[in-house]
């Protein structure tokens, strides 16, 4: 560069005076920035959603991260946890969406939703992992929205728009309710229960309860609702039934309803209120009654024993339930200055159920009592079954009876006149009986036995006897010389004769009898017979009382098992040892001369009563001999309630037998005891008094018996030839038809027999029956049966979770 | 004697060296220009974009992270407290730096250069230059941040367990970084000198 050389002339603008001429197109993008940045924060802030605070009890889990749900879509999200004033609620301030906000009106509910592990299963386990979240519930109407809403503690069960109904049900105790407790119709679950609250009162259990469409249309006014939680059992005639719904409704309880008449009017859908029954049988049977009815108390004084009325037994008036017994309570009356006792009956009567309709009220009702009672209504006691010993009241119209009014001064409820209570307790009866068969002198009988026998072994040692078979002897050569005679040798002739008149004889009975037979009695058999089955049904009934009267068997039993018997047997002992030296001795080897020196007095005595008029006498014994046996007959007439009575002895017999192997157990004992008895002794003492009888039948003078025996016969046939020549014969045959009619008689009788073996079978039938219902294919079985297989296939359901878990462990996390 | 004062004018992209009047570069065909054009304004609008851009930034989130037990939502600031919660005090205070430090005072060094080319300075006009080789280097490492972000985001994302997104402030953070470059690149360092020759 050398100094002379000029620097070029340069392009010199002249600066633009336009302010806007000078700005760069630069200066677009910071404005672009700025419009950017504005627009971002102000679709941020308008995107902002409402605030609003929830107050909570209890805010565990929830922070300033916590998302609040709504059909588990996050609309929501926590801002602010604080304290309330006084520090008693936690306030939560969350921001909603700008869209969900305007239905948040005074029906939106926020819970807090944490894991919850109960019978009908696990919920909210997502909140295990990933914290607790706020759940809202509203329904899809937008209303007046709200800023300040109440947290529930627990989550509510009913999503605001879900179709059905709400409904209030209401019980005595609330046992049986639990939040979340199924509604069943027929088996199905159709709704559930709400928490149950006490009612302001305390006297009731209230729960809301959400009947799911389209099941609620089968609520009417007509609808009852009972409990089913737990298990019932009922043996009946049928066997022994067990019925289990869900197992989750054994152990949360369950409420069922049905709908049984039609013509139920429908609800109007605001929380109608029901009651619940404790079971389905009480339910149905309130249907026709209002539940807020009125009722008429009553009180009543009884003078039996009350014990077997308890609180809840009916009130019957002609055969139809009216009330039930409300208490039973002591009361003091005041009668004549001095103060008394006394037990009253309190009753409750529905004046709907006297017939009066629904609208009637408890004067109604009192005012048509009174009027009655006027005209002899009066309460008493009757037995509430043959078997049981319940009782239950009833008004009862006493004929004829004075005039009485029910009394409405003495007491703070109006008192009903009582009159004489009927209660027919058959098994009382039998225990009476039983109670006197048991304070029989048995021991006084025994050493009244005893006794006796040792004044026969004193009379046995005396000389008289001792002398008497000499007597014998000398009879039965008597009695031989009688057989000998002519007159005995011809009654076999005799004997022929007689029974050909004996068969003309029976052919005459037998029109006699067809006669008998068109008369009335085969009537008066069967109606007889009818009687006799009315009996033993009613026995049959009876007989359940059946154990008690074994019970006393059984005592007796025992009594009789500790009766003197070792003192017996010595005494019996010693008995037969005085007659083996009664026996043994002399005189009684002289006997039987002393027999036969008697014998040679009867030879004289038959001889002068063949002189005699005797065969004649014998004709009009016989003619009696004739009347009796006719009496007989008339007596067979009355077999058949002999049957009858028989008949009963075998049912009760029957039943009995149940009780027998303690009976035989009994006996067992006995026979034990009996063992120990010295028997040997016994056998001894008989053989030495056999061997006695020996020595006395091989004396002379036994010997000689044989030829005063046959002298006998032949005095007894000349006996039977004067017999053979009076009427005898004739009279023999009277006595014959009447003996074949009789026979007819017992015939009948018999032929009432097949009824009573039937009813015999049927009675196996029913008790092989009960028994029956116990094997394997009864209800009873089949439902323990299903219920251990639900509970099988509920533990294989959990055993195969827990194995696809063991496998698969990230399926918990994926979700899958 | 400067380039300019010898009427001179040398090509910005090539260095070609012209004679003062050429309005086009005989090598590469590039414009010619003495002073770049509008400079200031440039470099004025460009550092008020950044500025802007710097704002949501800090204010919005800067990193989502999803993982099963937790949603959370970080800003800058926020994160940087947090990791000092955690004890991390060494990769807090870079973040710090990183994040904070180092744009702010980009915007600071801009704006100190673009006025003192207008008035009067108190550094020389050495230390200035200086200065506009830093902010000019630092430049380029003030994406750390965003690169952060975007490669966490690119390796977490496990499905439900773990995810980390990046939120709106990651772009605005970017934006903030590129205008605050460009805003550097459009300064004009020989304006620094011209001053310097016009004072003496």
């Amino acid at each position: 560069m050398t100094d002379n050389q000029t620097p070029a002339d340069l392009d010199i603008r002249a600066a633009k005076l336009s302010i806007l001429g000078r700005l760069s197109l630069v200066w677009i993008v910071p404005i672009l920035a700025l419009a950017v940045s504005l627009g971002v924060a102000w679709q941020n802030y308008q995107d902002r959603g409402t605030s609003i605070e929830i107050s909570f009890e209890n805010a565990s889990g929830i922070t300033t991260e916590t998302v609040i749900k709504y059909r588990d879509v996050t609309v929501g999200e926590v801002e602010n946890v604080e304290f309330a004033e006084g520090l008693g609620e936690v306030i939560v301030t969350a921001r909603i969406d700008k869209e969900i906000w305007p239905y948040l009106d005074d029906d939106a509910e926020f819970w807090v939703v944490r894991p919850n592990v109960s019978l009908r299963g696990i919920t909210g386990l997502d909140t295990v992992l990933g914290g607790v979240y706020i759940e809202g519930n509203w329904d899809t109407t937008a209303d007046v929205a709200q800023y300040q809403f109440t947290g529930l503690e627990s989550p509510s069960l009913t999503l605001a728009d879900q179709e059905g109904i709400q409904i209030v049900l209401r019980a005595t105790d609330g046992s049986s309710l639990s939040k979340g407790a199924p509604i069943l119709h027929k088996g199905i679950k159709v709704g559930y229960l709400e928490a149950p609250q006490l009612s302001y009162d305390g006297r009731e259990v209230r729960a809301t309860a959400f009947i799911e469409a389209p099941h609620d249309a089968r609520i009417t006014t007509a609808t009852r609702f009972w409990d089913t939680s737990g298990f019932s059992v009922s043996v009946g005639a049928t066997g022994l039934s067990l019925d289990v719904d869900s197992i989750a409704s054994l152990i949360e309880g369950g409420i069922a309803f049905d709908t049984v008449v039609s013509g139920g009017l429908p609800i109007s859908g605001g929380k109608d209120v029901f009651d619940i029954y404790d079971n389905e049988e009480s339910a149905r049977n309130s249907l026709f009654v209002n539940p807020d009815r009125e009722l008429l108390e009553l009180g009543m004084f009884f003078s039996e024993n009350v014990s077997g009325l308890s609180e809840g037994s009916e009130v019957y008036f002609r055969g139809l339930q009216i009330g039930e017994v409300k208490d039973l309570a002591a009361t003091v009356l005041v009668e004549s200055g001095a103060q008394t006792v006394q037990l009253r009956t309190s009753v409750l009567i529905e004046p709907a159920r006297l017939g009066m309709g629904n609208d009637a009220t408890a004067d109604d009702a009192l005012a048509l009592l009174s009027e009655l009672v006027t005209q002899g209504l009066r309460a008493r006691l009757i037995s509430g079954g043959l078997l049981t010993r319940n009782l239950i009241v009833e008004l009862y119209e006493v004929e004829n009876a004075e005039r009485r009014t029910i009394d409405t001064t003495t007491d703070t409820v109006p008192i009903i006149p009582t009159t004489a209570s009927e209660i027919s307790d058959v098994a009382a009866t039998a225990e009476n009986m039983l109670a006197r068969i048991e304070s029989l002198p048995i021991e006084d009988l025994m050493s009244g036995a005893i006794d006796l026998m040792d004044s026969i072994e004193i009379i046995a040692r005396s000389e008289g006897l001792q002398s008497a078979p000499d007597e014998l002897l000398a009879i039965l050569t008597d009695v031989r010389t009688l057989v000998a005679s002519e007159a005995i040798q011809g009654v076999p002739a005799d004997i022929d004769a007689i029974i050909s008149q004996i068969d003309g004889a029976i052919s005459n009975v037998n029109v006699i009898t067809e006669q008998a037979f068109e008369a009335d009695v085969v009537g008066q058999i069967t109606s007889a017979i009818a009687a006799a089955e009315r009996t033993i049904e009613n026995l049959d009934a009876a007989t359940g009382n059946l154990p008690e009267i074994l019970a006393q068997i059984e005592t007796l039993a025992a009594k009789t098992n500790a009766l003197d018997i070792d003192g017996l047997v010595n005494q019996t002992t010693a008995t037969l040892a005085s007659i083996d030296a009664l026996i043994g001795d002399d005189a009684t080897v002289a006997l039987p001369s002393t027999v036969n020196d008697a014998l040679n007095e009867v030879r004289g005595l038959v001889s002068d009563f063949r002189t005699g008029g005797s065969a004649d006498n014998l004709n009009a014994a016989l003619a009696s001999a004739s009347e009796a046996a006719k009496a007989v007959e008339t007596a067979v007439f009355d077999l058949p309630a002999l049957s009858r009575q028989a008949s009963t002895l075998l049912m009760n017999i029957d039943t009995a037998l149940i009780g027998l192997p303690t009976i035989m157990a009994e006996l067992e004992a006995l026979t034990t005891k009996a063992n120990g008895v010295e028997i040997e002794a016994l056998v001894v003492q008989t053989t030495q008094t056999l061997d006695a009888i020996e020595t006395l039948v091989a004396n002379e003078d036994t010997a000689a018996l044989p030829a005063s025996l046959s002298a006998a016969l032949d005095e007894m046939r000349a006996v039977i030839g004067e017999i053979r020549d009076g009427g005898a014969i004739n009279n023999a045959n009277e006595a014959l038809n009447s003996a074949n009619e009789a026979a007819r008689a017992i015939e009948r009788a018999a032929a009432t027999l097949p009824a009573l073996t039937q009813r015999a079978n049927q009675l196996a039938a029913q008790t092989a029956a009960i028994l029956d219902s116990y094997g394997e294919r009864s209800r009873f079985n089949a439902e323990t049966l299903s219920t251990l297989r639900d509970i099988q296939s509920a533990a294989d359901a959990v055993t195969s979770l827990a194995r696809t878990i063991q496998r698969n462990p990230s399926s918990l996390l994926t979700g899958r | 004697m400067t380039a300019r004062e010898a009427g001179l004018v040398a090509c910005q992209n090539c260095g070609q060296v012209h004679e003062g009047d050429m309005q086009q570069c005989t090598r590469c065909g590039g414009y010619l220009y003495s002073r770049g054009p509008d400079s200031l304004q440039k470099v004025w609008a460009l550092l008020a974009a950044g500025i802007i851009a710097f704002i949501p930034a800090n204010t919005y989130v800067m990193l989502k992270t999803n993982t099963l037990v937790e949603h959370s939502e970080s800003t800058i600031i926020g994160g940087v407290v947090e990791l000092l919660h955690h004890g991390s005090y060494g990769i807090a205070i870079i973040v710090f730096v990183a994040s904070i430090i180092i744009p702010l005072s980009k915007f600071m060094a801009i704006a100190y250069l673009a006025i003192s080319v207008q008035r009067r300075s108190v550094l020389n006009m050495h230390q200035r230059h200086k200065l506009y080789d830093v902010v000019e280097f630092i430049g380029r490492w003030s994406m750390i941040d965003v690169f952060v972000v975007a490669i966490l985001s690119a390796l977490v994302q496990l499905d439900s367990v773990a995810s980390i997104n990046p939120g709106i402030a990651a772009v605005s953070f970017a934006l903030s970084v590129i205008f605050t470059m460009l805003s550097a690149q459009s300064f004009d360092a020989r304006l620094i000198w011209d001053a310097d020759r016009t004072q003496s």
